[in-house]
């Protein structure tokens, strides 16, 4: 045995002063009474101090010197060699995906997990090495090894399930290399087993086998699992995403999937809200395990964030007497035990905004081409017939034939030029020309088909500048051209509309709303629904030149700079937003940030994931077939194990602490005797 | 200091409330249970021959034919004892039960010489150490003062029987005996009172206590140390001890007063913190309304 702090044997000598306090002690105080006639009668039938109350003083001054004693050992830390020997390393991998949230546990998965730990940490043995790894989207180290527990606690305590997907099998091979070689190193998962990267504990094996150097000592560490889950049922939305609708200028399309994950029909309501005005409302009746997919149809000019939430959950009975209509018991969702998981039941999207553009058209009457742009509307249209003397600054500018010497500034669309301009020499028709080449990158190309367009000619232009082609012919000679200008961008057609079929075909209408989306700025109609956790790719091109600073926002008003093109991970479900910082808050570096800043972007962020959706756990069945790994179910009753018993397995001062502790009861009973019956 | 200046102008006012307000039911203006010649008719008894002619009742005679001889309580002047106990058991607490003890004798025997009567002070401790002998006026209360304060506790074995018996064998003719005492005597409190009652002594017991003897308040191992006897006793005092003290120490309180209570004895018991006016104001009052006195 040896001693961690072997100076502190010199605390014995406080044992001087308690055995003089004895001597001393044992000298009685000398009371006088007037008589001893009722004191005598007091003690007649036990005869005052007897022999073993001298004893007992005896005893107490033992009880005195081995409190001390004790107290003295348990300072100086003794431990046996082997103790050190067989300390072991654990990494506690928590899982903080967002089916820990689940509230099938009380009061949440997540927090049974976390006292779990805490138990296990009651029983850590001495020299016990522990590392905490969050398994989040991403494992995280909230602490390296360490065997302070109070740290260890406080360490943990400062975890917190997230509204990401889980990866614990990242987390596992990162708590892998935190333990590197050590030969008693052992993985304690504390999950609900409800991720998709572990099937099965002896794949889990065979993984790390593989992704770790394959060394005899890693292939040694020890995996365990703790399941807390139930198996819960669960209604969530796995999917919700929008898009501007490739026919019509102000309409959107909704992709909405809700799946049901429980072995229980139910029923609910799914309510679809526009910037916080109701826009539909769609009755859900779901089988168990069903997958509930829609594409709705919709419009709106302005756009702006659009969120679905899921309601009335409730359970869904059939008749006995007919099989086609339901009845619902009123039973909410949670107690039912339908819809244990709510970080899924409301899901948020993005539709883009339109603006209106001002259009002139100078043409002196083409109809396909007047109506292409007053079907369209987002146009406001103005046609003349002459080429005006001053040119609009704030409209997009659609030449038809009629060309000016000087093509104006800003953004022009130009049509079947007649005459020469300074961007372009007019040369001699192409007969019956065929386009073999299209730029399909182009955003003016999307949806767009131009090979099988009948053209019996068009205008041979010859440009001094370098240009981009976006539709050519076999022969080289550019149908659809960009005019790069540093005015504004010029969008040159070199078909005639009267001739040829072009106006007929939808690729027309689309042409235009592609070249009016060019036009302004729109990248395109979608913006995207992000999954939690995941990293968002910005557009900062588009962001206002103005400001200098950005700042990211979460659903609970968390700040992040903005750095770059990429934020994140974005892990809380709800719609981020991407605000501007004033110059002075940037300076005073505050987390305080102007509510009322206008948005510069929204990033709607969701759960959308089936496998945390998913409540009811995947069997981590202790299929180890390397012997390293096992299962156990920590879910209701089943909380019982070694690991979390810590008695017998404290360092020795905690034991000679606790004797301490005994041998002063015994003293204040000894003491009791003596002053108090 | 035991006699204060105004020590006197108490007593006085003391004799005066005896006299005015309890009429002399403390001490004075007693009748004695001697029959004799005096005036007070007090019964009738059967002629013997060689009876004083001169008491038969001719009334009765003449209208019954019976021979009843008329019998006359003898009135007598009191002789009234005082007997203080100087035992070392009485110097203990604060102020001293014997100052109070003291303060009282001078107090009771002023109230006596007021009213004519005789006094005797006795000092007893194993016996009778010392003796104020009869006498009579009241200005024998300075002689009697400064006897008073002559004394100082003593002895070893306090003994109230062998010192009554000292004070009959002087020859003390029948009257009030004063037996002022914390009564710790290990012979029993009763063979003293006994020897009084026997030779039809009228006995008032005057019982002092000081408070810390009701509830010393100790715990703990303790060496208690007898101021009369000097004996050490080594004891472990808890709590149940100390109950048990208390429960025997107001076992001896009650076994005093229901001695006295069965014996028509006037009986007195006060913790020594109270001032002796008050005391003596309650004894008359006690007597007056002939109950036992407790303060």
């Amino acid at each position: 045995m040896s001693f961690a702090v072997p100076l502190a044997w010199a605390l014995l000598a406080i044992a001087i002063p308690i055995i003089a306090l004895y001597v001393l002690k044992v000298r009685l105080r000398r009371v006088k009474v007037s008589t001893n006639l009722f004191w005598k009668q007091v003690y007649e039938e036990k005869p005052p101090r007897a022999w073993w109350q001298n004893l007992r003083h005896l005893l107490s001054l033992l009880a005195q010197l081995l409190i001390l004693l004790m107290l003295v050992s348990a300072v100086a830390d003794p431990f046996f060699h082997w103790q050190s020997k067989q300390a072991r390393r654990i990494v506690v991998v928590l899982d903080t995906s967002s089916s820990m949230k689940a509230t099938d546990e009380y009061p949440t998965r997540f927090e049974s997990a976390r006292a779990a730990v805490h138990q296990l940490f009651d029983g850590l043995r001495f020299r016990d090495e522990v590392a905490i790894v969050a398994a989040g989207s991403r494992p995280e180290v909230v602490l390296g090894m360490a065997s302070h527990t109070p740290t260890l606690r406080r360490a943990l305590d400062s975890v917190q399930a997230s509204d990401n997907n889980g990866c614990l099998s990242d987390a596992i091979l990162l708590g892998q290399r935190l333990i590197g070689q050590h030969p008693a190193g052992e993985i304690l998962v504390f999950s609900d087993g409800c991720q998709t990267d572990i099937e099965s504990s002896s794949q889990l094996s065979e993984a790390s086998k593989t992704e770790t150097t394959p060394t005899d000592e890693t292939q040694s560490v020890r995996i365990q699992f703790f399941n807390f889950a139930t198996a819960a049922g669960n209604v969530g939305i796995t999917q919700f995403q929008t898009r501007r609708s490739l026919v019509d200028p102000i309409g959107y399309q909704i992709l909405l999937s809700v799946q049901n994950h429980s072995n229980i029909a139910v029923q609910g309501r799914v309510e679809l809200t526009l910037s916080g005005s109701p826009i539909d409302v769609l009755p859900l009746k779901l089988q168990p395990d069903e997958l509930w997919i829609r594409t709705l149809e919709k419009t709106s000019l302005a756009g702006g964030p659009l969120e679905a939430k899921l309601v009335e959950l409730t359970r869904l009975q059939p008749e006995t007497t007919s099989g086609s209509s339901a009845t619902t018991q009123p039973a909410a969702g949670n107690a039912s035990g339908i819809n244990a998981l709510t970080t899924d039941d409301q899901a948020w999207a993005m539709v883009p905004p339109r603006q209106v553009q001002n259009v002139l058209t100078v043409t002196r009457g083409n109809l396909f081409l007047q109506k292409v742009f007053e079907a369209n509307p987002l146009v406001n249209l103005t046609v003349t017939d002459v080429l005006p003397t001053a040119w609009p600054t704030d409209a997009i500018i659609v030449l038809h034939r009629q060309m000016p010497a000087n093509v104006p500034a800003g953004r022009v669309l130009v049509i079947d030029p007649e005459t020469d301009t300074n961007l372009w020499t007019i040369g001699d028709l192409i007969q019956n020309p065929i386009i073999t080449e299209q730029d399909t990158q182009s955003p003016l190309m999307t949806h767009i088909r131009m090979d099988n367009v009948l053209i019996p000619d068009a205008r041979r232009l010859t440009f001094p500048n370098s240009v981009q082609s976006l539709a050519s012919t076999l022969d080289g000679d550019s149908i659809l051209t960009i005019v790069p200008r540093t005015e504004g961008n010029c969008l040159v057609l070199g078909v005639n509309l009267e001739r040829s079929d072009l106006a007929f075909r939808t690729a027309f209408p689309i042409l235009v709303t592609n070249a009016l989306a060019w036009f302004a700025g729109q990248s395109g109609e979608v913006e995207r629904s992000w999954n939690a956790g995941q990293i968002a790719s910005l557009s900062p091109d588009n962001f206002p030149t103005e400001a200098t600073a950005f700042t990211l926002l979460s659903p609970n008003n968390r700040l992040s700079a903005v750095v770059g093109s990429q934020v994140g991970p974005l892990d809380e479900v709800g719609m981020w937003r991407i605000v501007t910082v004033d110059a002075e808050a940037q300076n005073k570096n505050t987390n305080q940030v102007d509510q009322s800043r206008p948005v510069i972007q929204w990033l709607p962020v969701n759960l959308s994931d089936s496998a945390e959706s998913d409540l009811r756990p995947r069997r981590l069945d202790g299929d180890s077939a390397g012997g390293d790994s096992a299962t156990k179910d920590m879910s209701a009753s089943g909380r019982s194990s070694s690991w979390f018993s810590g008695w017998l397995s404290r360092p020795l001062w905690f034991y000679l602490a606790m004797m301490a502790t005994f041998f002063v009861a015994a003293e204040w009973v000894l003491y009791q005797r003596r002053w108090i019956s | 200091m035991l006699f204060p200046a105004d020590f006197l102008t108490r007593l006085e006012y003391l004799s005066i409330m005896s006299k005015r307000v309890f009429r002399g039911s403390l001490l004075a203006q007693r009748r004695t249970m001697q029959m004799g010649s005096g005036i007070e008719f007090s019964d009738h008894r059967e002629y013997t021959p060689g009876d004083d002619l001169r008491y038969l009742d001719w009334n009765i005679y003449a209208r019954h034919g019976d021979l009843l001889l008329k019998r006359f309580q003898e009135e007598q002047d009191l002789r009234v004892y005082l007997m203080l106990d100087c035992s070392r058991s009485m110097a203990f607490g604060q102020p001293a039960k014997f100052d109070l003890a003291r303060q009282l004798t001078a107090a009771l025997a002023y109230i006596a010489l007021a009213d004519l009567d005789r006094i005797a002070v006795v000092a007893y401790a194993d016996g009778v150490i010392r003796e104020f002998p009869v006498t009579r006026g009241k200005a024998r209360i300075l002689p009697l003062m400064r006897f008073l304060e002559d004394l100082s506790t003593t002895g070893q074995d306090t003994h109230l029987a062998r010192a009554v018996q000292g004070v009959l064998h002087r020859g003390a003719r029948t009257g009030l005996a004063v037996v002022i005492s914390d009564l710790f005597d290990e012979h029993g409190f009763e063979g003293g009172l006994d020897q009084l009652r026997y030779r039809r002594f009228d006995a008032h017991v005057l019982q002092l206590h000081d408070p810390q003897e009701a509830d010393p308040g100790l715990l703990g191992d303790i060496e208690l140390e007898d101021i009369e006897t000097e004996s050490v006793q080594m004891v472990t005092v808890t709590e149940k001890n100390m109950r048990a003290y208390r429960q025997l120490f107001q076992q001896h309180q009650h076994a005093v007063r229901d001695y006295c209570a069965s014996y028509n004895l006037g009986i007195t018991q006060s913790p020594s913190t109270v001032a002796f006016d008050d005391l003596v104001i309650n004894m008359m009052r006690a007597s007056s309304a002939g109950s036992p006195s407790r303060t």
